[in-house]
């Protein structure tokens, strides 16, 4: 019963693999399901209602389908191979997985692609899947293969299989969305414990690049301190998002401005969460601040008061806690989030070929940030330069 | 990213004389640019290995090209989509490389004719957005069904239609002018179905709204929220569910605020609209929350639930607290401050002589309408300040700040009673509203509306909505905000509250009734609390206690959902604020009813 409440079409879950089969265009017959593990999980009637999508137009030979039909979502790498010692100087197979129609499958598509194109080797080696004379001992061995892909896929999320010559290595990656664009003035966070990432198990540039993420040096800085390219910096920050090592969060400064979200209810409903919190934000680890200390200054963040101004009037050092970690444990929880300072050219010359560099960098889509990262000037000089121009205003958000 | 346009829309029929391919849009000329990617290579240095295994030619692992469909030709849709009988009258979903094709597989009379109309999307469209237009295929399939029964209209459109496809292709070759060569043109002349789809295709991309009439008869209206409410934020998507659970955390201290004007609004709507619908935009002004609305309209409130229900999904109105001069706002994080942003003439069109990022930087810092309402100013001033404020809010420049409260007596943080149980309870919030809601007179809810909630029982009172606007209403005289509608109702002026549990405390003020009133707090928490001068007052004191039991000061209602749901006036809850600020901490924040609305950079 609560299963059927948690997976539906579209809850975004993903599922396991309910079955295995590998599908032959007979030269007679037609479209037949010719090996599944576990047999008789799709049934004739149902095959039949969607044959045409498993063995389908030579336009979409190795193209992967997925048809979601009927409570059956299908996955197959339909796939041809010409010769003549086949009966119609062709032969068609595909190896498909089925899963619930609730279920994600996205992941499940490179190995279907995979799987098929080792059945494909091992079909032009030995004529694995269509050598009709297979003795006893070969019949068994199609429906054990798939049967071990299946219960390790689903167990293990990989699995290896030796057959013959051929070694498959099949491994399920969960396919994440896109990461965001990384730009010099982000700073990278572990979410993760760190001593994980310390192993050999990253490439050389990440390597070099891991000691420096601290939560407090920026990209650009990074790069500087590591050595390491600009552009390889960022690539190697964004592959460390993908796989949700790091977070990002804007650079620490004294005059960033930062405001409480919704969020923090949650901080006041949850003990557990509180001493999260009180553990992260504390200056000595022996003697942990108020609770009530460290939500005054969160709920005292807002729009106009800079954290300058608010280690001013709470004076954190004497409450125990330290107002680095706090701002950092608010924008990794979404407690806080910073509001940005957006300098923008409202008046005047309305060319852009008349404008320095710097007042192009007034458009209005660069945060103070990220001019200050730009142009290599202090957000104290930049403020500067904003005041002299009575043509720019500046805008928060 | 995820991209709610569609890639394009195909017509397959299938009867006694096979399946066809009877229309698509667009139809660009797709052979010349599959032509153009089989020369060229991927990369020019890459090797070419003649004696690859994979003898077929490389595999296509993309069909979109430019945002249009590509590498399928008409025969290869139609046998996709000439679905076996079994297949019919449910969704239909297949994914092909980087497509995802959704239908609603339709059979028309005697289930000898099956037509199919497709809708080809980005696979990575979520799945709310292929729900959608599953929703819009099978409506347009109903259509088709009943008039096909009605009068042959489908018949006779595919005679149409495949009779264009045969006179192009009886063509002799060397005639085929170059751009021509697509019988589509000719259909798109001819038929009124086809002009009918191009037409929910260019709709589609454009609005996200449809309204078409099949065969010039059936309405079919339909609405892709994902893109309506789009706005012009590039890559925000509100999803449909997100509309539905700001339907059921919608209070009636709510208000209403129209994306169009309501004029404009009464035109558009179809002859069959609901009455109630015209009473609802007539009285609509958005100083108004929905219960003076219903009140005003003579409506019920979970019917103004309802009808704010239709007009949020069509994304016609949205979802504000009622304007008035004590409301704070400041610039949302997702506004658009580029100086090339086409919002900014739009403006200026409004507001002759203003620049939107100038006033958009006022409110860099949290602003209310009293703050810069000054009374030297011209009265045309403060009208125009406030059509600013409701044109920044209809585009979603504007987010309202609001204060919540939280009880921290102890340096150890706040009271958690039963924590397991407060968390539970702002879960179950909606449930348990509906239950006590009374909404029954409208048993076809899409959505549930929550009528009052957290008021166990006690039915909102005449003294409830006059003590909520008496306080917050923008301005009596509506000369002073002549620029806007304002509905002098009854219900404006307002009524002298009568504080009822203060009058049964009066005579009672001894130390026992403190300990009494106090008696759920620990003997830190009451230290804390007696140590306020203002706690030697039994009315504060039991105003605070009752404020705390109810459980209003853990940061899940605001100063105005107080105020409503305690029937007290600003003023006095500020007070009690003020006085008890030793032992509470309040926070300035949106109120994430309605927050959905923006995208907001922490989420």
């Amino acid at each position: 019963m609560e299963e059927d409440t948690r997976y539906f079409e579209g809850c975004g879950h993903e599922g396991p693999i309910r079955c295995i089969f590998l599908c032959e265009f007979h030269p007679v017959a037609g479209p037949k399901i010719t090996c599944q593990v576990p047999e008789e999980y799709v049934s004739k009637e149902i095959f039949d209602a969607v044959s045409v999508y498993i063995i389908p137009k030579p336009q979409l030979q190795r193209s992967i389908l997925t048809v979601n039909v009927l409570g059956y979502k299908i996955t197959g790498f339909p796939v041809r191979i010409d010769n003549t010692k086949y009966a119609r100087n062709a032969y068609y197979f595909n190896l498909c997985f089925v899963c619930d129609a609730w279920a994600r499958t996205v992941q499940y598509e490179p190995v279907v692609k995979k799987l098929s194109e080792y059945l494909m080797t091992m079909e032009q080696e030995t004529g694995f899947l269509s050598n009709e004379n297979k003795t006893e001992n070969e019949k068994v061995r199609l429906p054990a293969i798939l049967k071990q892909i299946l219960e390790d896929l689903n167990c293990h999320k990989m699995t290896t299989v030796i057959e013959g010559t051929t070694t498959m290595h099949l491994k399920v990656v969960k396919v994440a969305s896109d990461p965001p664009h990384v730009s010099d003035h982000h700073v990278p966070i572990f979410i993760v414990d760190q001593n994980m990432y310390r192993e050999q198990q990253w490439d050389l540039t990440t390597q070099q690049v891991l000691p420096y993420i601290n939560g407090f040096n920026h990209v650009a800085k990074i790069a500087a301190e590591a050595d390491v390219e600009n552009n390889l910096v960022k690539a190697c920050v964004q592959n460390l998002v993908y796989y949700g090592a790091v977070k990002l969060i804007p650079i620490f400064q004294y005059c960033n401005v930062y405001a409480a979200t919704p969020e923090l209810r949650y901080l006041a409903g949850s003990k557990k969460f509180q001493e999260e919190c009180l553990l992260y934000v504390s200056k000595l680890d022996s003697n942990p601040p108020n609770l009530r200390d460290v939500f005054m200054m969160y709920c005292s963040m807002t729009h106009g008061t800079t954290l300058r101004d608010l280690c001013v009037r709470f004076n954190p050092q004497a409450l125990r806690i330290d107002e680095r970690k706090l701002v950092q444990f608010g924008l990794l929880h979404k407690l806080i989030r910073r509001v940005h300072k957006y300098p923008v050219f409202v008046e005047g010359k309305s060319h852009l070929n008349h404008m320095t560099p710097l007042e192009q960098a007034f458009s209005g889509l660069a945060s103070s940030d990220e001019i200050c990262c730009i142009t290599g000037l202090s957000s104290q000089q930049l403020d500067e330069e904003i005041e002299c121009n009575p043509g720019v205003t500046v805008i928060w958000k | 990213m995820m991209d709610p346009n569609p890639l394009s829309v195909i017509l397959v029929k299938s009867d006694s004389k096979g399946d066809r391919l009877l229309f698509r849009y667009p139809y660009t000329t797709d052979a010349r640019s599959e032509a153009g990617q089989q020369n060229r290579r991927r990369n020019p240095y890459a090797l070419t290995i003649t004696e690859d295994l994979l003898q077929t030619p490389p595999p296509q692992t993309s069909n979109i090209c430019n945002g249009h469909l590509t590498g399928f030709s008409d025969e290869v849709l139609s046998t996709l989509f000439a679905v076996k009988p079994e297949l019919c009258e449910r969704k239909f979903e297949l994914k092909v490389n980087d497509v995802r094709f959704v239908g609603h597989p339709t059979v028309l009379s005697d289930s000898i004719i099956l037509t199919n109309i497709v809708f080809a999307l980005h696979a990575t469209a979520s799945h709310s957005i292929v729900k959608c237009y599953y929703d819009l295929s099978k409506r347009l399939g109903i259509a088709l069904r009943h008039e096909e029964r009605r009068c042959g209209y489908l018949s006779q459109e595919t005679k149409t239609m495949v009779m264009a496809h045969d006179e192009v292709a009886a063509r002799p070759e060397g005639e085929k002018p170059e751009d021509a060569d697509s019988p589509f043109n000719l259909i798109l002349e001819r038929s009124t179905l086809a002009r009918n789809l191009k037409a929910v295709y260019d709709d589609l991309i454009s609005m996200g709204v449809v309204h078409v009439r099949v065969n010039r008869w059936i309405e079919v209206s339909f609405c892709l929220p994902q893109k309506v409410h789009q706005f012009d934020k590039k890559d925000f998507i509100i999803e449909p569910e997100s509309i539905h659970r700001c339907l059921q955390s919608l209070r009636p201290y709510h208000g209403l605020l129209l994306l169009v004007e309501s004029s404009e609004l009464l035109n558009h709507l179809p002859p069959d609209a609901s009455p109630a619908l015209v009473r609802l935009v007539r009285m609509y002004s958005p100083l108004k929350s929905l219960q003076t609305l219903a009140a005003d309209a003579d409506l019920t409130v979970s019917q103004v639930f309802q009808l704010a229900g239709h007009l949020l999904y069509w994304a016609r109105a949205t979802v504000i607290y009622p304007l008035c001069e004590s409301n704070v706002y400041v610039i949302a994080p997702d506004s658009p401050t580029h100086v090339s942003s086409p919002l900014i003439e739009r403006f200026s069109e409004h507001f002759p002589g203003m620049n939107l990022l100038q006033v958009m930087s006022d409110f860099s810092l949290p602003t209310s309408i009293s703050l810069k309402i000054n009374p030297l100013n011209h009265p045309q001033h403060q009208s125009q300040l406030v059509q600013m404020i409701v044109w920044m809010l209809q585009h979603r420049l504007l987010l309202q700040l609001h204060t919540y409260v939280y009880f921290m007596p102890t340096a150890n943080g706040p009271r958690l009673p039963q924590e397991r149980l407060v968390r539970q309870q702002s879960h179950s919030m909606h449930q348990s509203s509906t239950r006590d809601g009374s909404y029954q007179s409208t048993p076809d809810e899409q959505f549930s509306v929550s009528v009052g909630g957290f008021m166990g029982g006690r039915a909102p009172s005449e003294s409830d909505l006059s003590s909520n606007i008496s306080d917050d209403v923008l301005v009596t005289p509506g000369s002073k905000l002549n620029g806007l509608p304002i509905q002098t109702s009854s219900s404006l002026v307002s009524a002298d509250t009568e504080v009822s549990f203060v009058s049964a405390l009066e005579e009672e003020k001894s130390s026992l009734v403190r300990e009494e009133l106090l008696a759920d707090f620990s003997d830190e928490e009451r230290t804390a609390i007696l140590k306020i001068p203002a706690a030697a007052n039994p009315e504060d004191l039991h105003l605070l206690a009752r404020l705390c039991h109810q459980g209003y000061l853990r940061g899940y209602h605001h100063l105005e959902e107080i105020m409503y749901l305690e029937n007290i006036r600003r003023s006095q809850l500020l007070q009690l604020l003020d006085k008890f600020r030793d032992v509470l901490v309040t926070c300035e924040t949106e109120d994430p009813a309605i927050a959905m609305f923006y995208s907001h950079s922490y989420t």
